[in-house]
């Protein structure tokens, strides 16, 4: 049943750039699903491990950024090897970040979390010769999207990188959703529940808890590859702390713990930032109400209202 | 008798407050030991420092002729140490059934295997059932465990200790909050686990300690005041001032 719903969502995601052609929702709906994976990662940290990062965007930066000068200073047409670079570089920058991370929990790996993101985000704000500063790095490439030889479509045409994005996401959502359910997802979790009690039942905390953030900021690296394939720009606002309020929003708004959750909150966290843009510029104003509604009257998210209306049928 | 654990000077301080005082204890196998002590008597700390909870500030803990002092938990659970605490500390948010399945899991192998369902652990999960049965848990398997009932609680989170497969199990006041049915139930799941290792008991409950304990070490500011038998504890005239000041 559940397995029947996911294709036929599957097919409309598919369908959606044939029956839609206006360019403008394909990109939209483009950056529902790019958002939709980096928060998919952050609640494998804070639905599945119990950790809080404030500023998991940074990973996604980190991975646009790689993703965007590798295309323009090494290879201009390497498409998978651009993202291949972007991943290993992302996870090469994890994995000292947190190797010290996961000495703590709860608040004060939270904290960290925000010293490391505001670290990151000046570095690249600062060091203009490399990430163009304030001016954000313009004019990445558009390589052709090649697979066995065969060319499907040039990146920088928005129905063919929709459909790349939505291929990459569907895969990295299958793949979470088996690990999350694996032997390794059910470590996760009881760290989550008690971490006293799984150092005593001879979990080695530090470690998974290690394990957990790099799977996280790994899809958060691919996550910003994406973006900078379909943006061909990238600014460091981006990796501000106020866009990594915005990602947790997103978790918050879909539901934490459910994986699928999270998607669909970055899908209507990013509609309610469009329309309401549309109406007025201090749309953060109302994205901030929405949430203070959210969390009185749904505290769940999306995924409790869902859960709602099962039990509602149900009696 | 073999002696599976043992304490060689260990002190334990808390900046100027020495909670542990150069205890010298031996733990032997197959055998009961309690240690009593009036509140605040170091009884805690001082199963907190061998179990890898605190560091100690000096001394040894051996495990047989290994030193294991300051080791961290959850090696100390891959020896055959494991404990269970003074307030219950279980997995609230999961089933009865995966409490204990995650200890087995954590105990046989298989937490790194990502791909494949963590159902399909054939081992882990024989291991679970058998537990559950043995503590009589089983028809409560499949309810959340924040659901359970006090003493349900505490049975599981012993249950999660023998997961490990303990030579030595640590129990802090496990009969705490019990009603009398529940606690005379434990007391003799307790005893019987002395058939296979060995047990130490902190225990406020001066009738089950008295009734199923082959040993007791009394405990007072930190330092061992007595050591015997329960009938030789009994009429121990140091014990009894330190429970009832002078007599």
């Amino acid at each position: 049943m559940r397995v029947v719903a996911l294709l036929i969502l599957i097919a409309c995601l598919a369908l959606f750039p044939f029956v839609v052609t206006n360019r403008f929702y394909i990109s939209l709906v483009n950056e529902m699903l790019i958002y939709g994976l980096l928060a998919m990662s952050l609640d494998v940290l804070l639905g599945y491990t119990g950790l809080l990062s404030f500023m998991h965007n940074a990973y996604l930066g980190i991975g646009a950024y790689v993703v965007g000068l590798f295309l323009i200073h090494i290879s201009p047409s390497s498409l998978w090897l651009a993202i291949l670079a972007g991943v290993v570089a992302t996870s090469l920058i994890a994995l000292p970040v947190g190797w010290v991370q996961v000495r703590t929990g709860g608040l004060a790996f939270a904290l960290l979390t925000l010293a490391f993101g505001m670290m990151f985000y000046t570095i690249v704000w600062k060091w203009y010769d490399l990430t163009g500063g304030d001016d954000g790095l313009m004019g990445v490439p558009h390589p052709d999207i090649q697979l066995g030889g065969i060319v499907l479509g040039n990146s920088g045409n928005p129905t063919t990188m929709y459909l790349l994005s939505l291929f990459i996401v569907i895969v990295c959502f299958l793949l979470t959703w088996r690990i999350i359910h694996s032997p390794f997802g059910a470590v996760l979790e009881a760290i989550r529940e008690n971490e006293e009690r799984a150092s005593f039942v001879g979990i080695n905390v530090r470690r998974y808890k290690l394990y957990g953030w790099m799977y996280a900021c790994m899809l958060g690296g691919i996550s910003g590859g994406l973006f900078i394939l379909y943006r061909g720009y990238i600014g460091p606002t981006t990796m501000s702390a106020f866009a990594g309020a915005g990602v947790l929003m997103m978790v918050l708004v879909g539901g934490m713990g459910s994986l699928w959750g999270p998607i669909v909150g970055a899908g209507i966290f990013i509609f309610i930032q469009d329309y309401i843009s549309t109406m007025t510029e201090h749309w953060e104003l109302f994205v901030g109400l929405v949430v203070i509604l959210l969390v009185l009257f749904m505290p769940r998210g999306f995924v409790g209202l869902g859960d709602y209306l099962t039990r509602f049928r149900k009696e | 008798m073999t002696t599976i654990l043992s304490t060689k000077g260990l002190h334990k301080h808390f900046g100027g407050v020495l909670a542990v005082n150069d205890v010298d204890a031996e733990f032997k196998a197959k055998r009961l030991r309690s240690i009593i002590g009036p509140n605040g008597a170091g009884k805690t700390t001082f199963i907190n420092v061998i179990t890898g909870r605190l560091p100690a500030s000096s001394g040894a803990v051996l495990f047989g002729n290994l030193n294991i002092t300051n080791r961290p938990a959850h090696r100390l659970v891959r020896l055959g140490i494991c404990r269970t605490f003074q307030i219950t500390s279980i997995f609230l948010g999961l089933t009865v059934f995966e409490n204990v399945r995650i200890a087995e899991q954590s105990r046989i192998g298989g937490s790194l295997r990502i791909f494949s369902a963590k159902e399909n652990l054939k081992a882990v999960n024989d291991k679970t059932w058998e537990i559950l049965h043995r503590l009589g848990l089983e028809g409560k398997a499949n309810i959340p465990s924040n659901n359970l009932a006090h003493g349900d609680q505490r049975l599981l989170e012993v249950a999660m200790a023998l997961a490990g497969d303990p030579k030595i199990l640590f129990l802090d006041e496990p009969t705490a909050g019990m009603s009398p049915a529940e606690t005379e139930h434990i007391a003799a799941l307790i005893k019987g686990l002395t058939d296979t290792i060995a047990v130490v008991l902190v225990e406020h409950d001066m009738d089950v300690v008295m009734s199923i304990s082959d040993e007791i070490t009394v405990l007072n500011q930190g330092s061992i005041i007595a050591e015997g038998s329960p009938r030789a504890i009994q009429d121990n005239d140091l014990v009894k001032e330190a429970y009832l000041g002078h007599a």
